[in-house]
């Protein structure tokens, strides 16, 4: 097993092949911030025609390294090494004129604008006098020949997340790169997509580029990438070659004692009390872009259970989330909570009488980064009607970053400041503790390292367990749903297609009612 | 030398700071190219201006005001560029009190306290009118507020013209001055009101105290980072627009008062062009402050001194160039948008900085 990687003197695990160099090198890449040491003392080598996976736990410091390398930070101390010369990259165009593009996990896309105007807009070879029929054909035959299938003329708000990714990668693809960084690019992805990505990454190294995949997700490294590098606490922990990395090794390297926390066992099976905590009864519920996304769905929950609901994404989960919080009108059924129905009734009314709510894309719809971790917690109308008591607010957020090890110099700070994972941990603390009567949640761990998300499924069981509160979580993560759920409901084309008991129902089963 | 991206923000002081200096620098240089005016007579002005807290204070007080009104509504994101229609009614609010009401001989005291929180609610209602579409349609506040300024002049305008146009006037078109029971007393030795400076402090403790301890205050500054939290948190998003929008309208209303009762005593038409322009200004006071509410009397205090120091300046040398009898105005103009510039130019330069790197051999 690899050790902890000596910084004086970096052990290279993956000696390159006779004759070949490194496209991109990293020699002693030191980033500090104010408080913390990011990145300490890196060392990296990436190989042309490999795809080369940068894997770590949640604030290992992956997303820094990754912004070193596109010239949105500038290190402290340290060289990049770009085929063979020394560069200093001082703004991702820089990085772009060296062949380095990055595709991050929210698409740099403008909604209003179609997809040719988007892709073009980036390009200064194609200046705004050629016509549009030449920049369509451009595009239509470059997406062809990498195997995307993207029509240029639709706006941009009309794709789904997975289009808009292809976008990006297009772009990135049309700006000559030679070097894709993708920044936790594909994790957000629906399975089926993600195994055309992989074909379209492999594609690409194939034919003499270079993907650097950064990934919490230990098996989209495995999947994909011909090298892995683990970071841990800011340093290398280890580089390994696809074919001797095992997950054991992985997870040693990338949490150390943690890993062995590690366990995809079903969590213990809750014994409901009788009483129906939520009722769904033939809701219907439209999508985004017209059509009904939930047709006709009747579901219960009892008192002290976990409902989990699977299936592939796009399938109406979201938006019978969202009916269910009030955050998107109802066209037709009733929802009743705690016998009373709140069909009518707002988000408001729910947040105040026990439901804690994970929204999908914490960032975005879950937290406010600007403001501090203790704002964030106060927000919520059970703790600021009229007058803010502060002295309380501030004691909850000391206890919750304790509780729930949130790395932050203080409850003050603003979110922003914080690692991906951390941020969905003060979510997560925060809603689980105003879950007094029930949770609802959608994809709640997916921001999350392995041994992190375990935890936060544990805390999510253990509150169901003792204190009887009941559970609605829908997640595209079958693990997450077997681990957690006491019932099982598949969701498939808006309908919910079948409920199983969690300890009895089969894998397969689930799956192919997922798909069919 | 390479030029970088800042991690770590300046100190929020430092930008507005380095404008105004620099601003002032480029002043006197546009002053003296274009109208040949002496470089030392337009500082010893602005020192005049800075120097002179009694004669500065009347429009410090309704700068600093209309600065904390804007702040409540930038803080949401909200851009009330309406801060001039709101004034502007609530001017008519207080003038019809204190000339087309008995309480001015019944009780000075409560007139005057009418005068100013009628002068809240016209504020207040005129700003709830561009807050309704914003929150409910998605309609741009900023054209919306910005047109609805012209419409309160003239409304004005119509009411001074008609029904409210004075009795002992001659031949002026204006209201007839207030009676002298609600003209707002005055702080010896200076410019201001008791009225105004009481209204200032209470405001500025009572809009410290929202956004600090306040949930509204919280939700204000969170739906101008991320509304989609106050959505999920089950707050409704129109809502604290409006609410946002309206105590912004409120407070700026307020000087529409100290304006009518402690400076000009009459409405004379047209408004548009007898208005401080108070409105306008405090955008600028706004700005200065960086949205922080104890630097905004800071800022109040700088632009008020050279708006001054462009008065002063024409009284200094207006007899000494001719074209300069209507130039005072003008000279302000020059101060505020040269500072105005600086400060738009250092705010984007100050994300970078400058690092120096010695190639090593």
């Amino acid at each position: 097993m690899a050790a902890e990687a000596n910084n004086a003197k970096p052990t290279f695990l993956s000696p390159p092949q006779e004759g070949e160099k490194p496209i991109v090198s990293l020699r002693g890449i030191t980033k500090r911030f104010p408080g913390v040491i990011a990145l300490d003392h890196i060392d990296l080598d990436i190989y042309p025609g490999t795809v080369h996976a940068l894997l770590g736990e949640n604030g290992a410091g992956k997303s820094t390294l990754v912004k070193v390398l596109y010239g949105i930070y500038t290190p402290d101390e340290g060289e990049i090494i770009i085929n063979g010369r020394p560069t200093r990259l001082t703004s991702p165009a820089d990085a772009i004129n060296t062949g380095i593009v990055m595709v991050s996990q929210s698409p740099q896309i403008i909604d209003t604008l179609t997809v040719a105007e988007n892709i073009i807009l980036g390009l200064e070879k194609y200046n705004h006098l050629v016509p549009v029929t030449k920049v369509y054909k451009i595009i239509r035959e470059e997406s062809k020949r990498v195997g995307i299938k993207i029509e240029p003329s639709i706006e941009v708000w009309r794709l789904s997340y997975t289009q808009k990714q292809l976008v990006e990668i297009l772009r990135a693809i049309l700006l000559g790169a030679k070097v894709l960084l993708l920044d936790e690019a594909i994790t957000y992805l629906p399975i089926e997509e993600k195994q055309r990505f992989y074909k379209f990454i492999r594609q690409f190294a194939d034919e003499g580029g270079t993907v650097v995949l950064i990934t919490h997700k230990i098996y989209e490294a495995m999947d994909v990438a011909d090298k892995i590098t683990v970071l841990r606490r800011g340093k290398v922990a280890g580089h390994l070659d696809r074919k001797e990395a095992t997950i054991e090794k992985i997870r040693a390297l990338m949490f150390g004692e943690r890993s062995a926390e590690i366990t995809y066992e079903r969590l213990p099976t809750a014994q409901p009390e009788p009483k129906t905590v939520l009722e769904v009864k033939d809701l219907w519920v439209m999508g985004d872009f017209g059509g009904y996304a939930v047709q006709g769905v009747s579901l219960e929950v009892k008192k002290g259970e976990v409902l989990g609901i699977a299936g592939v994404a796009g399938n109406g989960q979201k938006e019978l989330i969202q009916a269910i919080m009030r955050l998107r009108p109802i066209i037709k059924g009733r929802i009743i909570y705690n016998g009373e129905d709140i069909t009518r009734k707002t988000t408001y009314y729910l947040r105040i009488n026990g439901v804690g709510y994970i929204p999908d894309l914490p960032a975005k719809y879950g937290v406010s980064i600007e403001n501090s971790i203790i704002e964030n917690i106060a927000v919520l109308p059970v703790y600021s009607r009229g007058i803010i008591n502060w002295d309380k607010v501030k004691e909850l957020a000391l206890k919750l970053i304790k509780e729930y090890e949130i790395k932050t110099p203080s409850p003050d700070t603003p979110v922003k400041f914080l690692s991906g994972g951390n941020i969905m941990k003060v979510l997560v603390a925060r809603e689980l503790t105003v879950a007094t009567n029930l949770l609802v949640a959608y994809n709640p761990t997916r921001a999350l390292d392995e041994a992190t998300a375990i935890k936060v499924r544990k805390v999510i069981k253990e509150k169901v367990l003792k204190n009887k509160v009941s559970a609605i979580i829908a997640s595209e993560d079958l693990d997450e749903i077997f681990q957690i759920s006491d019932r099982i409901a598949v969701m498939n084309s808006g309908k919910i297609v079948g409920v199983f008991p969690a300890d009895k129902a089969k894998r397969e089963e689930i799956e192919h009612l997922m798909v069919m | 030398m390479v030029i970088i991206r800042r991690v770590k923000p300046l100190p929020y002081w430092i930008i507005p700071i380095i404008a105004l200096l620099a601003g002032i620098a480029i002043s006197v240089i546009i002053l003296y190219v274009l109208m040949g005016a002496s470089p030392a007579a337009v500082l010893s002005a602005i020192v005049y201006g800075f120097t002179r807290p009694g004669v500065v204070a009347k429009t410090f007080v309704a700068l600093t005001i209309v600065g904390i009104a804007l702040l409540v509504s930038f803080k949401g994101s909200i851009w009330n560029i309406g801060g001039e229609g709101q004034i502007t009614f609530g001017l008519m609010a207080a003038t019809w009190v204190a000339l087309f009401t008995a309480l001015p001989y019944i009780n000075p005291g409560l007139a005057q306290a009418s005068m100013i929180l009628l002068a809240m609610v016209a504020g207040g209602v005129w700003a709830l009118l561009a807050a309704l579409p914003r929150a409910y349609l998605g309609l741009d506040e900023v054209p919306v507020t910005l047109i609805m300024n012209y419409i309160a002049y003239y409304i004005v305008d119509i009411l001074v013209r008609g029904p409210w146009l004075g009795k002992h006037v001659y031949n002026y078109i204006r209201t007839d001055t207030i009676p002298s029971q609600v003209m707002f007393p005055q702080v010896p030795g200076t410019t201001m009101t008791w009225d105004g400076l009481l209204l200032l402090i209470i405001l500025l403790i009572g809009v410290w105290y929202l956004l600090k301890n306040t949930s509204i205050g919280l939700r204000i500054k969170i739906l101008g980072n991320n509304p989609n939290l106050l959505r999920s948190s089950g707050i409704s998003v129109p809502l604290m627009i409006i609410v946002a929008l309206t105590i912004s309208g409120i407070i700026a209303g307020s000087v529409g008062a100290l304006y009518l009762g402690g400076d000009v005593y009459r409405i004379s038409y047209p408004i548009e062009v007898h208005t401080a322009n108070y409105g306008y200004t405090g955008i600028l006071v706004a700005w200065l402050s960086m949205l922080e509410l104890i630097a905004v009397p800071i800022a109040a205090y700088i632009v008020s001194a050279l708006y001054t120091a462009g008065i002063q300046y024409q009284i200094l040398v207006g007899g000494h160039l001719g074209q300069l009898i209507t130039a005072g105005s003008a000279i302000v103009d020059v101060f505020i948008g040269s500072i105005l510039l600086m400060y738009t130019i250092l705010i984007t330069i100050s994300e970078y900085k400058i690092r120096i790197i010695v190639k090593k051999r």
